[in-house]
C-alpha cells in the first residue's frame, strides 16, 4: 500500500511539471508557425485590396477579369480557418490560397523578380 | 529490524553504536529504494503530462503567434503590391527608392517581430534531471502556482521578456526586447504605416488605400 501511495504521489507531481513542459514547448512550436502562416495570408491579403484599389477604376475587360480573381483570392483568405489550427482543412485551403494567389500574380502580368522576392518570404526566413 | 526491537531493550545513546551499521543500511536501502520508485512514477508522470498538454499548448501558441503578424504582413502585402504596380506600368523607369527602401524596413519589421517570437519562447524546458534533483520537489507545496498556460498578457508589447521558471507562474511574452525603431514594437508599425500613407500620397495612388492603412494602425 505504501509502495502504491508513494509512486502516486510521485506520479502526480510529475504529471504536473509535465504538463507545464508541454505546454511550454507546444505553445514555442504554435507560435513559431501560426506567425508565420499568419503572414503568408495577410500578404495575400493586403497584395490583393491593394490590386483591387488600382484596378477598379478600369472599366476594361481585362482588369474585370483581374478584379475577379482578386475578388476570389479575397473570399478565399475570409474563409481561411487561421484561428483553429486544428482544422481538418487547414493544408488543403491554404494550398488552394496559394494556387489562387499565383494565378492572381499571372493575370496581373508580375515579372520574376516578384516571384523570386515570394520565394524567399516563404521559403527561408518566414 | 529485529536487531532494533533488541536493542530497545537496552538503556543509553550503545544502542546506536552497536547497531549502527546494521540500522543505517537498512534504513539508506529503503530510501534509496524508495527514491527510486518515485523518481519513476515521476519521470513516468512527466511524460505523460508532456502527452497531454502539447497539443494545447500548440494550439494556443499558434493563435497568439498568428496576431502577432497580421497587420505587418499585410503591410508588406501592400507595399509589394506598390512595388509590382511600379514594376509592371512602367517598366522602363526604375522603382522610386521610397518603395524599395519602405519595402525592406517593412520585411525587417516582421523578421524582427518573428525573431522576438522565437526567443521569448525560446528558453529550453529543465530536463526531468534537473527538475528531480531535490527531493523536496516530490512534496506538493500549496502555495504552488499553478501555469494555466491560459490568458497570456501578449498584447502589452514593450514589456521585455520574460524568463520562464519552471515553479513561477510567469506568463511569457511574446514580443521582444525593444531595440530600435524596427523592431516589434507597436510605434515601430505606425511609423512604417505612415510612411506607406505618405508614399500612396506621393505616387498619386488611389485615396481607399490610406483606408485600409489607417485599419492597420487600430490592430
Amino acid at each position: 500500500m505504501l509502495f502504491f501511495r508513494f509512486r502516486g504521489k510521485g506520479y502526480q507531481e510529475g504529471f504536473r511539471k509535465g504538463t507545464h513542459r508541454g505546454l511550454q514547448i507546444g505553445r514555442r512550436n504554435g507560435a513559431s508557425q501560426g506567425a508565420k502562416l499568419s503572414s503568408e495570408i495577410s500578404f495575400y491579403y493586403g497584395f490583393a485590396i491593394t490590386w483591387k484599389c488600382l484596378l477598379e477604376c478600369n472599366a476594361d475587360n481585362k482588369s474585370r477579369k483581374r478584379l475577379r480573381a482578386l475578388e476570389a483570392l479575397l473570399n478565399l483568405i475570409q474563409k481561411s480557418p487561421l484561428d483553429d489550427p486544428l482544422s481538418m482543412t487547414l493544408q488543403e485551403d491554404t494550398e488552394k490560397l496559394r494556387a489562387k494567389f499565383r494565378q492572381v500574380c499571372s493575370m496581373l502580368g508580375v515579372p520574376t523578380d516578384f516571384k523570386d522576392y515570394i520565394k524567399t518570404a516563404e521559403g527561408t526566413s518566414f | 529490524m529485529m536487531s532494533w526491537v533488541k536493542a530497545a531493550s537496552f538503556s543509553g545513546e550503545d544502542v546506536f553504536d552497536e547497531n549502527a551499521d546494521d540500522l543505517n543500511l537498512q534504513s539508506k536501502e529503503w530510501t534509496s529504494n524508495m527514491k527510486k520508485r518515485i523518481k519513476d512514477g515521476y519521470v513516468d508522470g512527466v511524460s505523460a503530462g508532456e502527452e497531454a498538454s502539447l497539443q494545447v499548448g500548440f494550439n494556443q501558441g499558434f493563435r497568439e503567434g498568428a496576431a502577432q503578424t497580421v497587420a505587418v504582413g499585410r503591410l508588406r502585402g501592400i507595399v509589394s503590391a506598390v512595388w509590382c504596380c511600379c514594376l509592371i506600368q512602367h517598366p522602363e523607369k526604375p522603382v522610386p527608392s521610397c518603395v524599395i527602401d519602405l519595402l525592406q524596413q517593412v520585411t525587417r519589421h516582421e523578421e524582427g517581430i518573428v525573431d522576438g517570437i522565437r526567443k521569448a519562447l525560446e528558453n529550453p524546458p529543465p530536463s526531468v534531471s534537473d527538475v528531480s534533483e531535490s527531493m523536496e520537489d516530490l512534496e506538493v507545496k500549496q502555495a504552488d502556482p499553478d501555469c494555466s498556460g491560459a490568458g497570456c498578457e501578449e498584447t502589452d508589447c514593450c514589456r521585455s521578456e520574460q524568463k520562464m521558471d519552471l515553479d513561477s507562474s510567469h506568463q511569457q511574452n511574446l514580443c521582444s526586447e525593444p531595440s530600435g525603431a524596427s523592431s516589434g514594437s507597436c510605434e515601430g508599425l505606425d511609423l512604417l504605416v505612415q510612411r506607406c500613407m505618405d508614399l500612396v500620397s506621393e505616387l498619386g495612388l488611389p485615396r481607399e488605400l490610406i483606408g485600409h492603412l489607417e485599419e492597420l494602425k487600430n490592430m
